[in-house]
C-alpha cells in the first residue's frame, strides 16, 4: 500500500514536471523586435513570441493562414486585402485588429514614425523585400488601410503578386503596439519586453547566456503547444554543440557541420534531420574580364566542372546539383527543358577552340574565406573545380581574402574574374532568388566598360514576372528566366545544400522549414 | 609608501592612454570594412553608407580616435554595433563570470603547482621531479581549445559526471536569481546548496581547462626558486643548527622563495582575465571573453575596443597590486 502511494505520487510528481525543451543556439539573439534584423538566430526566437500575418506549411514554402485568415488582390494586383483571425490577443492582454496590423507595418517601413524609438536600429529588410522606405522613389507600398476593425488593405504602387508571400517572412511578425509604446527603446532588448500572439510569450532574455520563452496558456491554435518551456541556450562553437546534445545539456540545435554527419548517425541517443534546402551556390563569372564576354567560354567551363562529382565528394547525402537557380522546392516555376549542362570534358574543350582558346588560358578564381551552408568548406571545393578546369587547359589561381573585403571588391569594377558565393531564400516565390542576382543592373558584375552588366532580355523579362497578376503567366515567366539564366551561365548554379540539423531520440514533431526557421509549437518531448 | 601608491596611480593614465591608441590602431589595421562584414553578402550599397554613417566610419581618423577617447573618459563605452546594446551594461553583467573563472583557475594553479614545485625542488632528480617537470612541459604546449574539448568529451560525453558548459544547469538557470553575479557568492548568500553544487559543477572543467597552463608554469618557477633558495647559507645555518627538516623547508626557504611566485600568480592571473576567450567559448561562459569573440566575429568595433580596454586595465591593476605586495612580503624592498 504504502508503495502504491509512493509509486503514485511519483507518477504525479512526473506528470507535474515541467516539459522544458532545450535549444542549442549557435549564437547570441540580436535583437527581438521584428523587422530590424535578419539574423537566424533572432529569427528563430521571434518565430516562437510572434506569428506572421501569412504563415507556410510546415516544411514547405507553401502559404497558409496565419494571422490573417483570408486574402485577396484587386483586379489590377495593385492592393492586396487582408482578413484578420477574430478574438486574438497578445501576450500582454490586447486584441489584435487592423490598427495594430497598420502600426507595425508603418513602424517598418516608414523611416519617420515617431514609434520608430532606436534611431539606431537599421530596419534593412523592408527596404530590401519592399523596393525602399516611404518616400523612396521605389517603394512598392504605397498606404496601408484600416478597412474595418479585422480587415487592413496594402495600397501598392505596382502590381507585386509576390507580396503576401513576402509578407509571410519571419522578419514580420505583429508586434503588440501596446507593449512597443510602454517599452520604448528598450522593446526587443535584454532589459525590454517583446509581445507577440505566437505560441510561447518572452520570460527572461540573460545575454550570453539564454532566452526563456513559456507556453502562451491563450494561443489561438487549440492544443498547442506541446510542451510548456523552449529555452534557447547559447552555445557558439560547432564543436561544443555537438558534445552539448550528445551529453543531452540540449535537446536539438541546427548548424551542425556536414563532417559530423557519420557521427549523428552512430549515437544512438540521436537523429540528424534534415533541412529543406533552399539556397544556391554558385560560380559567378564576370563577362566583363575577356574571356568570359563569350558566353561559349562559359558555357564550356559549366560542362567542364565535374558537379556531380563535387556535390557527392563534399555534400554527400545533404546536397543536390540540378542546373536549376532557384532550389529543388520551387519546382513549379523550374523549366523541364532545363537540366543540367552533361559533364563532358571533350566538348567543352571543343567550345573553348571554337570561341579561340584551342590553348586555354589562365583565370582568377576566387574563394570565401568563411563558411556558408550554401559553401561549408570553399577552399576545398574551389580546388576541385580548379582541377576539373585544369583539364580543359584552363590554369586556375586561386584567390581569397578576408570576407569583408570580398564581399566589397567584387562588385567593385572591374570587379572579380570568377568567384563563388551563394544566396539563401527570405520567402517561397523566386522573385527573391532572380531579382537580386539578375534584374537590371546585376550590381555584382560588370560588362566589358566596366560599367554593371544588364542582360535587357532578362531584365524585362524578370520584371514582367514580378508584377505580373496572372499566376499562370508568372510561372511560364519565371520557367522562361530559368533557360535564360541558365543558356547565359554567367552564374553557373553548384548545389543546393541541405542543412544538417540534430536532435535527441525523444524529440518528435518537428518539421524544419526550409525558410530557415520554424515555430516549435507542433514539438513534443517524451 | 603612499606617495609610491599615488606616483604609481598616475602613471596608469599614460599606460591607459597608450593601450587605446593600440586598440584602436589594430582594429584599423584589420583589412576590409567593418560596415560591409556586418551586413554580410546582401548588404546594398545605400545600406552600406547608412551603417557607416552610424558607425563613424566616414569621419577622419584621428576624429574617430578622439571621438574613442572622449567616451571612454567620460565612462562611456559605446554601444554595440550590432545589437545597439551599451556596451558597458554588457561588460558590467558579465565581467563577475570571467572573475570567478579566473580566480578559480589561479586556485588550481596555485593549490597544485606550489606543492608540487617545492616537493620536486626538494627531491631533486627523484622520479616525482622529473614526472613533473615533464607534465609541466606537456601542459603549457598543449592548445586549450584542443584540451578543453578532450576534457569534454571525457568528462561530460562520455562519463556524464559534469556538464558541459554554462554557469547553470538550465532549470537552475530559470529559477535562481543572481544577486551579485558571482555564483558562488550569490548561492551562499541565498542559502541554496543545489546552486552552489550546480555551479561548482560547472565550474571544474573550465578551471582546469584555464588553469593548465600557469599551473604548469607555476611548477616550474617554483621548484626553481626554490633550489635557488636552499643552495644559500642561511638555510645551511639552519639546518646547521638542528632544526627539523620540514621547518628548514617551509619556514626559512618557503618565505624566500614564495617572492617570484607571487609575481607569477599575479601575472598569470592578469592574463587569465583577458586569455580566457577561448576557454569561455567553447564552455559558453557568458563572460567578457566570449563576449569580446563575439565581437570579433561580428566585426562590432566597440565591443572589442572596450573589452580589450577592460582586461588591459584589469591586467594593469593586477600588476599594480602585485608590485605593493612584494613591500609587504620582503622588508629590503623600499620604496621612496
Amino acid at each position: 500500500m504504502k508503495r502504491a502511494v509512493l509509486g503514485l505520487l511519483v507518477a504525479l510528481g512526473l506528470g507535474l514536471a515541467q516539459k522544458t525543451l532545450v535549444f542549442g543556439a549557435n549564437g547570441e539573439p540580436v535583437s527581438l523586435e521584428s523587422g530590424n534584423i535578419t539574423d537566424g538566430i533572432s529569427i528563430y526566437v521571434q518565430r516562437q513570441i510572434y506569428d506572421t500575418l501569412v504563415d507556410f506549411k510546415p516544411g514547405s514554402t507553401e502559404l497558409t493562414a496565419g494571422l490573417a485568415t483570408s486574402w485577396f488582390s484587386s483586379p489590377d494586383g495593385k492592393s492586396w486585402t487582408f482578413r484578420l483571425r477574430q478574438g486574438v490577443r497578445f501576450h500582454d492582454g490586447t486584441e489584435l485588429t487592423a490598427e495594430a496590423v497598420k502600426f507595425n507595418v508603418e513602424r517598418w517601413w516608414d523611416p519617420k514614425n515617431p514609434t520608430r524609438i532606436d534611431a539606431a536600429a537599421r530596419y534593412e529588410i523592408w527596404p530590401e523585400l519592399f523596393g525602399g522606405f516611404k518616400g523612396d522613389p521605389g517603394s512598392i507600398l504605397k498606404e496601408v488601410q484600416v478597412v474595418d476593425r479585422y480587415t487592413v488593405r496594402f495600397v501598392l504602387s505596382q502590381p507585386f503578386p509576390a507580396f503576401p508571400a513576402a509578407i509571410a517572412a519571419g522578419y514580420f511578425g505583429i508586434a503588440s503596439p501596446a507593449a512597443i509604446q510602454k517599452d520604448g527603446a528598450r522593446y526587443g532588448s535584454p532589459t525590454g519586453s517583446a509581445v507577440g500572439t505566437g505560441p510561447f510569450r518572452l520570460v527572461e532574455w540573460r545575454p550570453g547566456e539564454q532566452v526563456v520563452l513559456e507556453k502562451n496558456p491563450n494561443y489561438w491554435k487549440k492544443g498547442f503547444p506541446k510542451v510548456d518551456r523552449v529555452v534557447f541556450r547559447v552555445i557558439r562553437d560547432p564543436a561544443a554543440r555537438l558534445a552539448a546534445l550528445k551529453a543531452g545539456t540540449i535537446d536539438f540545435t541546427t548548424d551542425i557541420p556536414p563532417a559530423n554527419l557519420r557521427d549523428l548517425e552512430a549515437d544512438r541517443n540521436l537523429d540528424p534531420v534534415y533541412r529543406p534546402s533552399f539556397n544556391v551556390g554558385y560560380l559567378a563569372l564576370n563577362p566583363s574580364h575577356k574571356p568570359f564576354s563569350d558566353p561559349r567560354v562559359r558555357q564550356a567551363i559549366a560542362m567542364a566542372i565535374n558537379k556531380k562529382a563535387i556535390v557527392q565528394a563534399f555534400w554527400g547525402k545533404l546536397g543536390v546539383t540540378d542546373g536549376h537557380f532557384t532550389p529543388p522546392s520551387m519546382k513549379a516555376f523550374q523549366s523541364p527543358k532545363v537540366t543540367d549542362y552533361e559533364f563532358n570534358p571533350q566538348k567543352a574543350k571543343a567550345l573553348l577552340a571554337e570561341a579561340g582558346y584551342p590553348n586555354g588560358f589562365e583565370m582568377d578564381l576566387w574563394y570565401m574565406p568563411v563558411s556558408r551552408p550554401y559553401f561549408p568548406t570553399p577552399k576545398e571545393i574551389a580546388e576541385a573545380m580548379a582541377a576539373d578546369l585544369s583539364a580543359i587547359g584552363i590554369r586556375v589561381k586561386l584567390q581569397t581574402k578576408d570576407w569583408a573585403s570580398y564581399l566589397n571588391d567584387r562588385k567593385q569594377a572591374p570587379g572579380f574574374q570568377a568567384y563563388m558565393l551563394g544566396w539563401t531564400g527570405d520567402y517561397g516565390d523566386p522573385q527573391n532568388f532572380y531579382d537580386p542576382h539578375f534584374a537590371c543592373p546585376i550590381t555584382d558584375l560588370f560588362d566589358a566598360s566596366g560599367k554593371t552588366l544588364c542582360v535587357k532580355e532578362l531584365g524585362d523579362l524578370l520584371t514582367k514576372a514580378a508584377t505580373s497578376a496572372n499566376a499562370e503567366e508568372r510561372k511560364r515567366l519565371y520557367q522562361q528566366a530559368d533557360e535564360l539564366t541558365h543558356s547565359l551561365a554567367l552564374r553557373i548554379p553548384i548545389v543546393h545544400s541541405q542543412p544538417l540539423l540534430a536532435k535527441r531520440k525523444n524529440i518528435t514533431g518537428w518539421t524544419p522549414s526550409p525558410l530557415g526557421s520554424e515555430s516549435f509549437e507542433t514539438i513534443e518531448k517524451r | 609608501m603612499w606617495s609610491y601608491i599615488f606616483r604609481r596611480l598616475l602613471g596608469l593614465f599614460p599606460v591607459l592612454i597608450g593601450i587605446t591608441l593600440l586598440v584602436f590602431l589594430f582594429l584599423q589595421l584589420i583589412p576590409g570594412d567593418p560596415a560591409q562584414a556586418i551586413l554580410g553578402e546582401r548588404g546594398t550599397p545605400e545600406q552600406l553608407e547608412a551603417l557607416r554613417e552610424k558607425l563613424g566610419l566616414n569621419r577622419p581618423l584621428y576624429v574617430q580616435y578622439l571621438t574613442f577617447l572622449k567616451s571612454v573618459l567620460t565612462g562611456d563605452l559605446g554601444t554595440s554595433a550590432v545589437s545597439t546594446i551599451p556596451v558597458a551594461d554588457e561588460l558590467k553583467r558579465r565581467w563577475p563570470a570571467t572573475f570567478e573563472l579566473a580566480l578559480a583557475a589561479t586556485l588550481v594553479a596555485v593549490a597544485l603547482g606550489i606543492p608540487v614545485g617545492i616537493l620536486a625542488a626538494v627531491r631533486k632528480n627523484s622520479l616525482l621531479d622529473t614526472l613533473s617537470m615533464s607534465l609541466s612541459l606537456v601542459g603549457v604546449s598543449m592548445p586549450v581549445f584542443w584540451l578543453g574539448l578532450l576534457l569534454v568529451y571525457l568528462f561530460a560525453v562520455n562519463l556524464h559526471w559534469l556538464p558541459t558548459g554554462g554557469r547553470l544547469s538550465t532549470d537552475l538557470a530559470i529559477d535562481f536569481r543572481p544577486l551579485t553575479g558571482f555564483l558562488l557568492l550569490d548561492s551562499l548568500l541565498a542559502l541554496r546548496g543545489d546552486v552552489l553544487w550546480d555551479a561548482l559543477r560547472h565550474l571544474l572543467l573550465p578551471a582546469l581547462t584555464l588553469g593548465t597552463i600557469p599551473l604548469a608554469i607555476l611548477t616550474r618557477i617554483t621548484r626553481s626558486a626554490m633550489l635557488e633558495v636552499l643552495s644559500q647559507d642561511y638555510v645551511r645555518t639552519a639546518r646547521a643548527k638542528g632544526l627539523a627538516e620540514r621547518q628548514v623547508i617551509l619556514k626559512h626557504a618557503l618565505k624566500n622563495a614564495l617572492l617570484p611566485v607571487v609575481t607569477i600568480v599575479g601575472l598569470q592571473f592578469g592574463t587569465l582575465l583577458g586569455g580566457a576567450i577561448l576557454t569561455e567559448t567553447i564552455f559558453s561562459w557568458p563572460g567578457i571573453g566570449s563576449y569580446i569573440y563575439e565581437g570579433i566575429l561580428n566585426r562590432d568595433y566597440p565591443v572589442v575596443q572596450a573589452g580589450v580596454l577592460v582586461v588591459a586595465l584589469a591586467f594593469v591593476l593586477v600588476n599594480l597590486l602585485v608590485d605593493l605586495s612584494y613591500a609587504l612580503l620582503d622588508p629590503r624592498i623600499q620604496y621612496r
